[in-house]
């Protein structure tokens, strides 16, 4: 099977500023593909051109292994980061109206958007009118927008933002759950914490450049498990021990920075020799540490 | 197509439905009747009341211009006379009209080689409608008494200075049709009153519309499944629906109104304005044609601002035209055919609004409504060609108000 979407070597500038820079990637039928990195690193230019908004300066897209054709854009949902809603139209003619757009026809699209408004549990909207919902319920509309006409490929830029823990768990289910009926889904974030556990693929990009690349465990894998968590009671000297680089000690709970190749099993005796141990847990960097790890500096969260 | 069609009809269900159109649909003929009112009402039935005095030597005179003036119904003047006036007496003519006695006095006095000098001295400055009264009747006074003092008979004078009125008529289809200058006004500027509301409300209208799904940030959205040259047309075709739709809202209902008795019964004596099929067809084509060039301009002039604050500011290359071609509205009547009107009519922004005028004035001949419906679409493919390209690019810049040289690349870009 055709990767879903391939960029190679595509490039875009605009006026003096360099927006995307050589950037390759390719996102698999059933996986979810995660673009991170800071705000303004050239992730919105770089779904732009996936999806034909933009065309790249250089080098190639192709959707469906075949080469860009807006005939393709049928089979893509996307949602847009700056995205909005008709505010006079009623809930239910404007996902009707977006379904239509994606080549539904009424009956059709009248029918999937009540299954959806059921789903996500907006039922009692949808006779409003936009202007009078929530923004979190705007959102939901937004979703279902783009999810409506059954999408093989599924792209949201920044779909979390503004969204409450609720809502944003309730997105997150449902974006695994359409990852599982093999849809391949694609979202950017620069809040690398919120999607370590949903990304099977990533690609962190940094002013334009991709930084980083390949499948999330194996990204992980390369970079040694250097951290350590600590709950225990009782004598804290352990923390002394030459394997330790440096360590936050809040009373009965410490987090440890492991000295390169370090032997963390003997500051584990160690520590059991001094102290009660009730967790000791070796963990691997969080993408965000990995992240300022390799781009060498501060990104703004 | 069917994508442009689609966003045809969703812009015009919403604007349709909206408040705005009730409003316009209904407002805009009221205004007009108004303006109109007031324009005309006031000098067919309050002129008010004026005194006036007759000053001469020849008290034969004097009562001959008396019974002229009052004669004259339309006038509606009361008038005084003073034999045999001298130069004291205008001391206190002047000193009666400072206790506004009087509103003025016709002097009457011989000159140095025998010839009349009439003077009319009034209150008032500029009241044509008096001195032109004035003029004919002290004329027809003073024709009088010369050929009584030649030796005519009195009796015979009358018939000898009978007064003809002209009779307008307008050969129009190939039938002589009674015409008054009012009806010709009036229908001229209802037309044009309407096109230019339409053409430009609505040319307006379609830049707010952008401004709008600017703001709403649903652009970006619409993007990735439909054309920006797609979205654009739709809304095009869609607004334009809605201004012809209330065009013809306004024609049934004027055509009904024109037919009832009131209208019979207020333009009584005058001579009902005369509208032909063709007329309203053109009418409906100018329509288009204006608002499909100032929809395109709005358009995209809109997609470079973020507010509809910014988009005022474009708002005089619309008010321009307009003042233009109303300026030359009294010429353009009075002057159908000459080089300035067939100009100003074959000028794309102004032609929909004079063509308005010179149909109410004299029908064109057609290879210059042919000529200037030619001129009007070439402008638009132009304006609409540089408009789709900025507008392409400017729905999707957020911040700030785009200048001209950013315009200007962004025309470049593919």
């Amino acid at each position: 099977m055709p990767p879903v979407v391939a960029l190679s070597h595509i490039s875009k500038s605009y006026e003096s500023k360099v927006a995307v820079e050589d950037l390759s990637l390719q996102i698999e039928p059933g996986s979810m593909f995660g673009l991170l990195g800071p705000n303004g690193s050239g992730k919105t230019s770089s779904i732009r051109m996936m999806i034909g908004i933009t065309m790249p300066d250089s080098g190639s897209v192709s959707l469906f292994g075949k080469p860009y054709a807006r005939e393709s854009l049928k089979r893509v949902g996307y949602l847009p980061e700056e995205r909005g809603l008709y505010k006079k139209m009623k809930v239910m003619e404007q996902l009707v109206f977006m379904g239509e757009l994606r080549g539904l026809d009424k009956v059709t699209a009248g029918k999937r958007a009540h299954e959806w408004c059921e789903k996500l549990q907006i039922m009692e909207a949808v006779q409003k009118k936009t202007e009078e919902l929530s923004k979190g319920m705007q959102q939901k509309i937004q979703f279902i927008a783009t999810l409506m006409h059954d999408p093989e490929l599924i792209v949201m830029d920044e779909p979390f933002s503004g969204l409450d823990p609720v809502n944003a768990s309730l997105l997150q289910d449902t974006l695994i759950e359409l990852k599982k009926a093999g849809k391949a889904i694609l979202f950017s974030t620069h809040r690398m914490d919120q999607v370590e556990k949903m990304c099977d693929t990533i690609c962190l990009i940094h002013r334009g450049h991709p930084v980083l690349q390949g499948g999330m465990r194996e990204v992980k894998s390369r970079y040694e498990r250097d951290h350590v968590a600590i709950d225990f009671e009782g004598d804290a000297g352990f923390l002394q021990h030459p394997a330790v680089e440096s360590f936050k000690n809040y009373g009965g709970y410490a987090e440890i920075k492991l000295r390169p190749h370090a032997d963390a099993q003997d500051l584990l005796r160690t520590a059991i020799a001094k102290a009660k141990i009730f967790r000791f847990e070796l963990m691997e960097p969080s993408l965000e540490e990995i992240f300022i790890r390799t781009v060498g500096e501060k990104i703004d969260a | 197509m069917r994508n442009i069609l689609l966003i045809a009809r969703r812009e015009y269900l919403e604007q349709i439905r909206g408040k705005a159109f009730r409003i316009t649909t209904i407002m805009i003929p009221v205004v007009f009747a108004g303006i109109m009112a007031v324009m005309i009402l006031p000098s067919k039935y309050w002129t008010t009341q004026k005194d006036i005095v007759v000053a001469a030597q020849n008290p034969a005179l004097a009562a001959r211009l008396q019974q002229q003036l009052s004669a004259d119904k339309d006038a509606k003047l009361t008038v005084g006379v003073l034999v045999p006036a001298t130069e004291a007496d205008r001391a206190k003519l002047h000193a009666e009209m400072d206790a506004k006695k009087i509103d003025g006095f016709l002097w009457v006095a011989a000159g140095a080689d025998g010839k009349d000098v009439v003077t009319y001295v009034s209150r008032s400055a500029g009241d044509f409608t008096t001195d032109d009264r004035l003029d004919n009747d002290v004329n027809h006074a003073l024709v009088e008494r010369r050929l009584v003092t030649k030796g005519i008979p009195a009796a015979e004078v009358g018939p000898l200075t009978h007064r003809v009125d002209i009779t307008t008529m307008v050969y129009r289809n190939g039938k002589e049709e009674p015409s008054s200058a009012l009806s010709t006004l009036f229908f001229g500027e209802a037309m044009a009153f309407l096109l230019t509301f339409t053409v430009v409300m609505y040319g307006m209208n379609v830049g707010r519309s952008v401004i709008q799904e600017k703001t709403s940030r649903i652009f970006e959205v619409m993007l990735s499944t439909v054309k920006s040259t797609d979205m654009l047309a739709g809304k095009l075709i869609g607004i334009g629906a809605v201004g012809l739709t209330q065009i013809l809202i306004w024609i049934v209902l004027g055509a009904v109104l024109l037919s009832s008795a009131f209208v019979e019964k207020w333009l009584s004596g005058e001579a009902k304005p005369q509208v032909s099929g063709v007329e309203i067809l053109l009418l409906c084509i100018y329509f288009l044609l204006g608002y499909a060039l100032y929809s395109a301009l709005f358009a995209g002039l809109a997609a470079t601002c973020d507010t509809e604050q910014e988009l005022q500011q474009y708002a005089p290359l619309a008010a321009v035209p307009v003042w233009l071609s109303f300026g030359m509205f009294i010429y353009i009547l009075g002057n159908p055919n000459s080089i300035w009107s067939v100009l100003i009519s074959m000028f794309p922004p102004c032609a929909p609004i004079t063509m308005a005028f010179r149909f109410s004035a004299q029908f064109p001949p057609l290879w210059q409504i042919a000529l200037s419906l030619a001129l009007l679409a070439v402008s638009i493919y132009i304006v609409l060609w540089l408009s789709s390209r900025v507008y392409r690019v400017g729905i999707l810049m957020y911040g700030k108000r785009a200048t001209l040289p950013e315009m200007i690349r962004w025309l470049r870009y593919s």
